[in-house]
């Protein structure tokens, strides 16, 4: 009955599950349940303590026999409903079994509505294991398997001894990251080229030795999380209604408004504190094939995220964050969406210095020797390689029409924007699902189009704002090229192994080599 | 080998009369009969309050023909844009994309390679039916990404499922 595997390696989970997975409020309603009847029990042993009136079945107080207050029916009931609700639990931790197998994980749960989930490892698009307040402390955890088909598409082992929950995501990892689909960000003309300098060698690295890439201390998260646009623009309401106070005679009343504010403040410390809370302790390093990061104050998640899923990568600068340095990183994989249920899956760096953040973006596949990431990050005119609007997007864009561009280098589209919030964004070429193109009546009579490049649902959005028509036409023409080549299987038109790669070659050959940037 | 070192493509750029305007590309139209069924369903919404405007400045006031007039107008606006949008929607198979171009005032073009596809859907509800003609949607791992191709024949719309299916399995690419 109890040995974890049967003939055809279907395990059980831990058996604590079912308590936990009810959740506090199953244990709360328990206690209260428990401890009235303990009340009960207890107290009809001792006739001292029984107040008639107090009776739970409401029993009046001429009765002199209450079925509930006898001591052994009431010892009767206690028992029957922990029996029952371990029953319960216990049936349905029988009923839920899984396995991992060559080719898929597979869920069974339910005792009369049964359900059977599978996901094929090929589809795996990441996995995590979180551990809530409450799993933490009995030392559980639950393993969630991302696959691509939408909110409703992930896999729950809920709950896992700690320990062993490591091992399956391990374990999932290894298998779901296989050889026959890397390579995304690599050099297509270089397909042996490591996607980052100096990484380990596949499954070489273990996930519980591998050594963090980055740790963000909460210090830095701490005032990062404090600089952001809601709290600066409620300093500055504050401010002024201060200064209202201390030179007009309106003081009093812009006082009496301070109470409208309570509300707002506090929705923006909810926010604030809920990034705080999910960002925390937030650590990332590279496992093999796979990133896995690590974060959370109070719920301790370990998120991996396979390399070859990554559809997209954005380093973000918002203006505040400029003094400092400070840069974000999030991603876009397929099936994780940004933000539920508290976890934020997509943020594979909350706040990191420079330097940090051309290591996770090199962990990630983006070159930081090539000129162009550099330039994506903070060139803020025409640079070389790089595409951007012509002098008349100025009057759509007055602020940031200089910076915007795209550029490509051999293995990524490279997409830069934004003057105050800086956005530099990296598609692989073998990630472009499609390419759009689009005018309205304003850009018509400016003889300018935006280009895009669709990714997979996230937080990253690739626009080219404001192109010359011209220009949107050959980004569509050459970034469609580039994916063309990409898709392609790795055996027919893959360069040579062992091409020497150096950074005079990353600019691309059929990138437009003069900018038209100026006229 | 070396010549593997660029990717094999015409240093022109491939396809680059894929503009934004049509060009020498052999564009096909969706069924003028798109333009029918849509104008049908705005005379639909448009004759409940032509009628009562009628009513109203025939019994009450003869000013509400004002308001008959401004219909009239909306209607025939209605009409102009349905057949200009209609007419601007086209869209043409290349070797491994298909391009959708639609709009006049507001232009957007989508490019979906065949190997990115998921799966293809053909919609068609009763008036459209009525007229023969049924909606293609194409869907890739991005909902946001897929073009859809209204007012194609119902055949022409298998037919085309059909290829799109068969090519996105030729060429298929992993997400």
């Amino acid at each position: 009955m109890t040995e974890p595997h049967d003939d055809e390696g279907w395990q059980r989970l831990h058996p604590l599950s079912p308590l936990l997975r009810g959740g506090i409020v199953m244990l709360a309603v328990l206690g209260y349940g428990v401890s009235q009847l303990f009340d009960n029990v207890l107290g009809s042993f001792d006739p001292g303590t029984v107040v008639p009136g107090d009776l739970p079945d409401g029993g009046d107080a001429g009765r002199e026999f209450s079925y509930t207050t006898h001591p052994v029916v009431a010892l009767a009931l206690l028992v029957l409903v922990i029996a029952a609700v371990a029953g319960g639990s216990w049936v349905s931790w029988r009923f839920a079994r899984f396995r991992v197998t060559a080719r898929q994980v597979e869920l069974r749960s339910g005792v009369v509505f049964r359900q059977h989930r599978q996901v094929p490892l090929e589809r795996i698009q990441a996995v995590e294991t979180t551990r809530p307040l409450l799993a933490r402390l009995l030392g559980l955890a639950q393993v969630v398997v991302q696959s691509a088909g939408g909110s409703d598409s992930q896999l729950t082992l809920a709950f896992l001894d700690a320990g062993r929950a490591e091992e399956v995501r391990a374990h999932l990892l290894e298998l779901a990251g296989r050889a026959d689909e890397q390579g995304a960000w690599a050099d297509p003309r270089d397909p042996r080229d490591p996607a980052a300098p100096g990484a380990p060698p596949a499954a070489a690295v273990r996930a519980e030795d591998a050594a963090p890439l980055v740790t963000v201390p909460n210090d830095r998260l701490f005032v990062a999380t404090i600089l952001h646009g809601s709290t600066i623009v409620l300093g500055a309401i504050v401010l002024v209604g201060l200064t209202a106070v201390g030179i007009a005679e309106q003081g009093i009343r812009v006082l009496a408004g301070a109470p409208a504010l309570i509300p707002v403040v506090l929705g923006l410390a909810i926010g604030r504190v809920k990034e705080l809370l999910v960002h925390g302790n937030f650590s990332i390093a590279r496992t093999g094939t796979s990133v896995r990061v690590r974060h959370g104050l109070t719920d301790l998640r370990t998120s991996s995220v396979p390399l070859h899923r990554l559809q997209a990568v954005e380093a973000v600068q918002p203006l505040w964050w400029r003094p400092w340095g400070w840069w974000r990183v999030r991603v876009n994989v397929a099936g994780v969406q940004g933000d539920d249920s508290g976890g934020d899956e997509t943020t594979l760096l909350p706040v990191g210095t420079l330097d940090e953040t051309l290591l996770v973006l090199a962990t990630l596949g983006v070159r930081p020797d090539d000129p162009l990431v550099l330039d994506a990050l903070q060139g803020t005119g025409p640079d070389a390689g790089w595409v951007g609007p012509p002098r008349e997007a100025r009057l759509l864009d007055p602020w940031a029409w200089r910076r915007i561009g795209y550029a490509l280098s051999p293995g990524a589209v490279h997409i830069r924007s934004g003057r105050w919030t800086r956005h530099a964004v990296f598609v692989p070429h073998a990630r472009v699902q499609s390419i759009t193109l689009s005018r309205g009546p304003l850009q018509a009579r400016l003889g300018l189009a935006s280009a895009r490049v669709v990714s997979t649902p996230g937080p990253v959005a690739a626009v080219v704002p404001h192109l010359a028509a011209a220009d949107a036409e050959a980004f569509l023409a050459v970034v469609g090229d580039h994916a063309r080549e990409a898709r392609r299987p790795a055996t027919g038109t893959r360069g040579p192994a062992g091409a020497p790669h150096s950074v005079a070659e990353t600019v691309d050959p059929l990138a437009p080599d003069a900018p038209p940037l100026v006229d | 080998m070396t010549e593997h070192l660029v990717p094999p493509v015409e240093p022109a750029g491939p396809n680059p009369e894929v503009t934004l305007h049509g060009g020498p590309l052999p564009w096909r139209p969706v069924s003028p009969a798109l333009a029918t069924v849509r104008l049908i369903v705005l005379g639909v919404f448009l004759v409940v309050p032509l009628l009562a405007s009628v009513v109203v400045a025939a019994l009450v006031s003869p000013f509400v023909w004002l308001g008959t007039a401004a219909l009239l107008a909306l209607g025939a606006w209605g009409a102009w844009i349905i057949r200009r949008q209609v007419s601007a929607i086209s869209w043409v198979e290349l070797d491994e994309e298909i391009v959708i171009r639609k709009g006049r005032l507001f232009r957007s073009l989508v490019s979906v390679p065949y190997g990115r596809l998921q799966y293809v859907d053909i919609q068609s509800g009763p008036l459209v039916r009525a007229f023969g003609l049924a909606t293609c949607e194409i869907h890739t791992a991005s909902p946001e990404s897929g073009g859809s191709l209204p007012g194609l024949p119902t055949a022409e719309a298998e037919a085309l499922r059909t290829r799109l299916a068969a090519r996105g399995e030729a060429q298929r690419a992993g997400l």
